[in-house]
């Protein structure tokens, strides 16, 4: 189980998150929504000691976690993968050696053995014919598939996904949307999706959190998201330009 | 601008532009000394442990030692020459060939070996080696080899630092050679001085191994520091794509103004 309690974190003098609380439950496929720039990205970054909260804390099974150093976070980090917004696969590796260097790391496999390994998970991903090319050759979807492949190596308990289906094609966005439902319903893993993805949210959401302003505006399930008369929640989920929401 | 203008407003007239930019300098390069402080001791704690990617050192040292070997062929064969360029006249008033040997030894070995070769390398290695570590950081590659739990100082600084000093003292060692291979024969068609007299004067007692040992010496202790340097400028961009220009920039004026100023300290203490 995650619990964000009173997170607050500035940049200078910019106030991003200005105390923001919640639960995440084990099994679930959770879903961040919130205008570009509100935090998301910087809120999950947290969770894995890439960001350091001021003020607040942060648990992860039991544990408060936001004041590790960079030596106690590995096992942290090894249970809490996390796909980045911008892909960031290695530049100087091909798609299959990105994927293959946690296993080796990680799970001491010889090279032909992460090799095999990375192959197949290349394949779950529909990636597999480009195992042997440059991530600089590739398009942003293509890019974030082998990502995703790559965060899913270390076999995580808990997933967190930057925008995992933005920049990718109708196709293999309904497949990576499968591909998360599919890991919480059968081996149990905990998704943090951070998304703009309307179809995703209402499609494999369990429950939702809306960040606005710094804080969290509502709480909830898909129904309750959609049945809510606050007129913001109403403005971001129906995608329309007017009305209330200030950005 | 705003603590610029509280700053030249509140010191007396007297150019206080001079003050302000002397003490950020002085504030930047204690900075900088601390951060490459504290990154040697990062990269040693994991040299002793062994904790370093194997892989990433071969990588490293085919792209920095393999590729640079053109380059350094090139520059000391010409540096033996000019050296005995410059010492033609006095050589042909005081018929002195017995000494060229000697004269153009002393003076590479100890001192144009190293020094040129670092030079060379600091534009070549260590420019691109913060280039390649600031993109890693822009493009958050850095993130995410921590977020895969690989430790990013074993994984990238290590491996980049053993390589650099490797390749720094090979190159100095392979450079001694060629450019007194170049003074010797630029030696025999300027001065008509028999190689073999270029290499009696060489070896005949006034140059020792340890003159040889001093170059290596500073070889090591430039590589070090100029690795460190390029490490530490890169890891620590800031502002996207502009940001990497400026820390390439910061490596090659950084590694340049200490391969001088160290040359002289270990001159002056060997
Ligand atoms: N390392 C950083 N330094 C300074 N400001 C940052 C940093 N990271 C994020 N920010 C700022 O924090 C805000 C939230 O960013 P982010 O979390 O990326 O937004 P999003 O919700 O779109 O993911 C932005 O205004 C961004 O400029
Ligand atoms: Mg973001």
């Amino acid at each position: 189980m995650i619990s964000f309690r009173n997170v607050k974190k500035s940049f200078g003098p910019k106030a991003v998150l200005k105390g923001v609380s919640f639960d995440v439950n084990d099994g679930e496929v959770f879903f961040i929504i919130g205008a570009s720039g509100v935090g998301k990205s910087v809120l999950i970054k947290h969770l894995i000691g890439l960001l350091y909260p001021d003020d607040g804390e942060i648990f992860l099974d039991g544990e408060e976690v936001s004041r590790f150093d960079e030596e106690r976070m590995y096992p942290v980090r090894k249970k809490c993968a996390m796909v980045f917004q911008h892909s960031t696969l290695f530049d100087s590796m091909s798609c299959v050696e990105n994927v293959m260097l946690p296993l080796k790391k990680h799970k001491g496999m010889t090279d032909k053995e992460a090799r095999d390994d990375a192959l197949k998970r290349l394949k779950q991903v529909h990636m597999r014919e480009f195992a042997d090319r440059f991530p600089s050759e590739l398009g942003d979807g293509m890019r974030k598939r082998v990502a995703i492949a790559r965060a899913l190596t270390l076999d995580p308990t808990y997933v967190l996904f930057d925008e995992p289906t933005t920049s990718l094609d109708p196709v293999s966005a309904r497949r990576v949307d499968h591909l998360i439902r599919e890991l919480s319903d059968t081996v149990g893993v905990t998704s943090i999706v951070v998304s703009h993805d309307l179809v995703s949210i209402f499609s494999i959401a369990d429950r939702i959190v809306m960040l606005y302003q710094g804080q969290v505006k509502m709480l909830g399930t898909r129904d309750e998201f959609r049945s809510t008369p606050d007129p913001i929640i109403q403005q971001f989920i129906n995608g329309r330009a007017e009305g209330p929401m200030e950005t | 601008m705003a603590a610029l203008a509280a700053a030249s407003s509140a010191s007396p007239p007297a150019s206080p532009g001079f003050v302000h930019g002397l003490g950020g300098g002085l504030l930047e390069t204690a900075q900088t000394a601390g951060g490459m402080t504290l990154l040697l001791v990062r990269v040693v704690s994991r040299l002793v442990r062994l904790q370093f990617d194997r892989q990433e050192l071969m990588r490293n040292l085919y792209k920095m030692g393999v590729k640079s070997i053109p380059i350094v062929i090139v520059t000391s064969l010409f540096t033996g020459g000019i050296m005995v360029i410059q010492a033609a006249p006095i050589v042909k008033r005081y018929a002195a060939q017995g000494l060229l040997g000697w004269a153009a030894g002393f003076g590479t070995l100890r001192e144009i070996g190293p020094l040129l070769t670092a030079l060379m390398l600091s534009g070549r290695v260590g420019a691109n080696n913060t280039a390649e570590l600031g993109t890693m950081v822009v493009t958050e590659q850095i993130d995410a080899l921590r977020a895969l739990a690989i430790d990013p100082i074993s994984f990238l600084v290590t491996p980049r630092v053993i390589a650099f000093v490797t390749t720094l003292f090979l190159a100095t060692l392979y450079a001694d050679a060629l450019a007194l291979f170049g003074a010797a024969y630029a030696g025999y068609g300027l001065l008509d001085v028999e190689p073999r007299v270029f290499y009696n004067g060489l070896t005949s007692g006034l140059l020792t191994l340890s003159d040889v040992g001093v170059g290596l010496v500073k070889s090591v202790v430039f590589g070090v520091v100029m690795s460190l340097a390029s490490c530490h400028f890169g890891l620590t961009v800031q502002g996207g794509a502009p940001g990497v220009g400026r820390a390439v920039n910061a490596t090659v004026v950084a590694s340049a103004a200490s391969i001088f100023i160290l040359d002289y300290f270990v001159s002056f203490s060997l």
